[in-house]
């Protein structure tokens, strides 16, 4: 064992190769085909692929009906995904860190959801959604509002707020359970020290525990932030991007490009386009993170 | 010695063996869906069984897998050289025609001489098969119809004596319907094909078979036909008075649960609807007649089995399908596939009156008009369902949406 350290630590490389190797298999390589097929036309039948320049990049952007659709809807989604579950999911955390009976119990229901596939989910509220038989249909109908039920899913104005509060749904956990984690660093003498100086809750809140979990809020934001953007599932179990494409999202639209309609030029082209939205996001948290890896 | 010679006798005696069995053995493999229907899948095992039984040293081996799996691994399969013998592929231009032009089916006029075809199946199901350049290309494996379906105590209520003839007609009884205070259709526009349907019947019905289906073909310009923004008219005049909302947010089964509990009064549904209904409400209320649209087209499609050009076994392939829709096979599954075969010979007895109906209708038409989706390549398809759904959902106006379609055209170059 001693020796199997001491070589790890003389050749690290040769440790990394396997791991890295299945990396640039599987993640590397496909982003590298992907990009170069943006600028190929194929359909998948097709022996050979024909390159193209530009020209799937000037489609998607310029003469798609969809793309820009998608790339609004995308950022919508984004803006609420910062603010949603991250917002619920620390209240829900304030609150499941008091002495509470039954707060494991607690804890674990509300990060139950962020354990289902999201395909499941979306099967789940599509049901509770049915204008019809569904779940608000009937609480709605009983409270005297049967007329006015709206058409959750089928109204190209709102769809998209709808499948979203599936999607709050299904994410508040996973913040939740960071900002316990979080909570559980906060140094108690500090909490103690500002109640005995006449700090009210908000006060204590504001001035104490905030600036102890910020380094969770920012780790929060960012992996929110990427979950957002590479939103998928929810939104095609939901509505499959309608109705008349106005819950499409960027991911999806790529997707359908690509295995639906087996235009692998311009699936390539919204997908090269949204890796480097993601780039331009993420790389920004990773010199932060590696600064703090650094200092630490 | 005599021991190293009787090992070295049975190591040649293994040897030969496994050369014998492996000259002899052909697989046959073939390609299809995962069908819903267990009996079906059942079926289709057995099938394979019995041909095997009666070819010695063949293996059918079935490979089935969800549509759109189906479709990948074929893709995949038309850039390698391995692949399937047979695979199933719906019939029309659009998504078996795309395969049909990458070259992965073979023309099979060969062997459609061979076993006599031509006169064995159903002429309006064998009809795809000339629909493609090069030869004919698959033999049928169902073929389906798709018409109104209706409730009788509905109509009844309204005031409705017979069912409609002409499109007028039908209008008409749907203003009696209103009056009556039900609404005439229910769809189910998540699944864009749903409401897709009343747009194809629209078409042939307002620009006749021959435009229809030169749209379809984009041969003709969608703008400069008149009739082609007229259909949108109609599908926003059905959309905004005679269907029951909300209906963009539902699925067609959600939709069919509507129906069933009484909440509108027709469906544009296929004949394995009957199989659905038969299980969910009494089939004695429910009542059926082909869209008027005016033309001698019956409104449907088919699925079909391909011969791929890649099979080391195209005879045995061609044997197998030749089996497959034998008299003999298709009389002994009546009902498993489909509610009809697609065999000529096949004789229907103690049949629901409803599948009788079915019946006279295909024996009405000769000719057929495909869905949307299948007539169109998938890029015009999916333009084709979001115009479909704008105007449905009121936020595009007929004319914006011919114009749409026909720019969408063009940009495909």
């Amino acid at each position: 064992m001693k020796n199997l350290f001491r070589k790890m630590e003389d050749e690290p490389w040769l440790f990394l190769a396997p791991a890295l190797l299945i990396y640039a298999i599987f993640a590397i390589w496909p982003m590298i085909d992907v990009t170069m097929m943006s600028f190929q036309r194929w359909n998948g039948l097709d022996p050979e692929r024909v390159f193209v320049g530009l020209s799937n990049y000037r489609y998607v952007l310029t003469q798609d009906a969809v793309f820009w659709t998608a790339f609004v809807n995308t950022v919508i989604w984004t803006l609420l995904s910062l603010v949603c579950p991250p917002l619920i999911g620390l209240l829900l955390a304030l609150g499941l860190n008091q002495p509470l009976v039954g707060r494991s119990a607690l804890r674990a229901i509300y990060y139950l959801p962020v354990i289902i596939a999201p395909i499941a989910v979306a099967t789940m509220w599509r049901w509770m959604y049915d204008p019809f038989f569904g779940l608000f249909a009937q609480m709605l109908t009983n409270w005297g509002f049967g007329t006015s039920i709206p058409d959750f899913l089928g109204n190209r104005e709102t769809a998209l707020y709808w499948v979203f509060v599936a999607y709050v749904w299904q994410q508040v956990g996973f913040s939740m359970v960071l900002f316990l984690a979080g909570l559980q660093n906060v140094d108690r003498s500090l909490v103690e020290a500002a109640q005995i100086d006449g700090a009210g809750r908000w006060k204590t809140f504001r001035y104490v525990t905030m600036p102890a979990i910020m380094p969770t809020i920012t780790i929060v934001l960012v992996l929110s932030l990427i979950q957002s953007i590479k939103a998928f599932d929810i939104v095609y179990g939901l509505t499959g991007g309608g109705p008349s494409q106005s819950t499409q999202m960027l991911a999806l639209w790529a997707f359908t490009q690509s295995m639906q309609i087996f235009d692998f030029g311009r699936g390539g082209a919204i997908s090269v386009i949204l890796l480097l939205i993601t780039v331009v996001i993420v790389i920004p948290y990773l010199r932060w993170s590696m600064k703090n890896e650094g200092r630490s | 010695m005599t021991h190293r010679k009787t090992m070295a006798g049975i190591a040649m005696l293994g040897l030969t063996t496994c050369l014998a069995v492996s000259a002899e053995a052909e697989d046959l493999n073939i390609w299809t869906l995962n069908f819903t229907s267990e009996a079906n899948n059942n079926a289709i095992n057995e099938i394979a069984k019995e041909f095997e039984a009666a070819h010695p040293g063949v293996k059918v081996i079935y490979t089935q897998r969800g549509v759109d799996d189906h479709k990948t691994a074929l893709r995949v399969a038309a850039g390698s050289d391995s692949g399937p013998d047979i695979y199933f592929m719906w019939a029309g231009r659009g998504l078996g025609g795309e395969f049909v032009n990458a070259g992965l089916s073979l023309p099979l006029d060969k062997y459609y001489e061979q076993y006599g075809w031509k006169d064995s199946l159903i002429p309006t199901a064998a009809a795809f098969a000339s629909n493609y350049e090069g030869g004919l290309h698959g033999v049928p494996y169902t073929f389906k119809g798709e018409v109104v379906y209706y409730r009788k105590d509905m109509f009844e209520k309204a005031g409705i004596a017979e069912e409609p003839k002409t499109y007028d007609e039908l209008k008409a009884d749907a203003e009696k319907l209103a009056a009556a205070g039900i609404p005439a259709f229910t769809f189910g526009g998540t699944v864009n094909w749903h409401v897709m349907r009343l747009m194809d019947v629209l078409l042939e019905t307002k620009c006749g078979a021959e435009t229809h289906d030169k749209l379809m073909s984009m041969e003709v310009s969608w703008t400069e036909t008149p009739c082609a923004t007229e259909a949108f008219t109609e599908l926003k005049w059905w959309a905004d008075n005679h269907f029951l909302k909300p209906f963009m947010g539902i699925d067609q089964a959600q939709s069919t649960n509507l129906f069933v509990a009484g909440r509108a009064a027709m469906m544009l549904e296929g004949s394995w609807f009957v199989q659905t209904l038969s299980e969910v409400t009494d089939l004695d209320n429910i009542g059926i007649f082909p869209f008027p649209t005016g033309t001698d087209r019956l409104y449907g499609f088919a699925e079909y089995h391909y011969i791929s050009a890649k099979s080391k076994n195209p005879d045995l392939a061609a044997q197998f399908l030749d089996y497959f829709n034998s008299q003999d096979v298709q009389q002994r599954f009546l009902g498993t596939f489909t509610t009809n075969s697609v065999n000529s010979q096949v004789t229907y007895e103690n049949q629901r009156p409803l599948d009788a109906e079915w019946g006279g209708i295909f024996e009405g038409y000769d000719q057929m008009f495909v869905n949307g989706d299948q007539a169109f390549p998938l890029a015009e398809t999916t333009e084709y369902f979001r115009l479909i759904n704008e105007v449905a959902n009121d936020t595009m106006e007929p004319q914006a949406a011919a114009e749409a379609m026909q720019k969408f055209i063009d940009s495909q170059g």
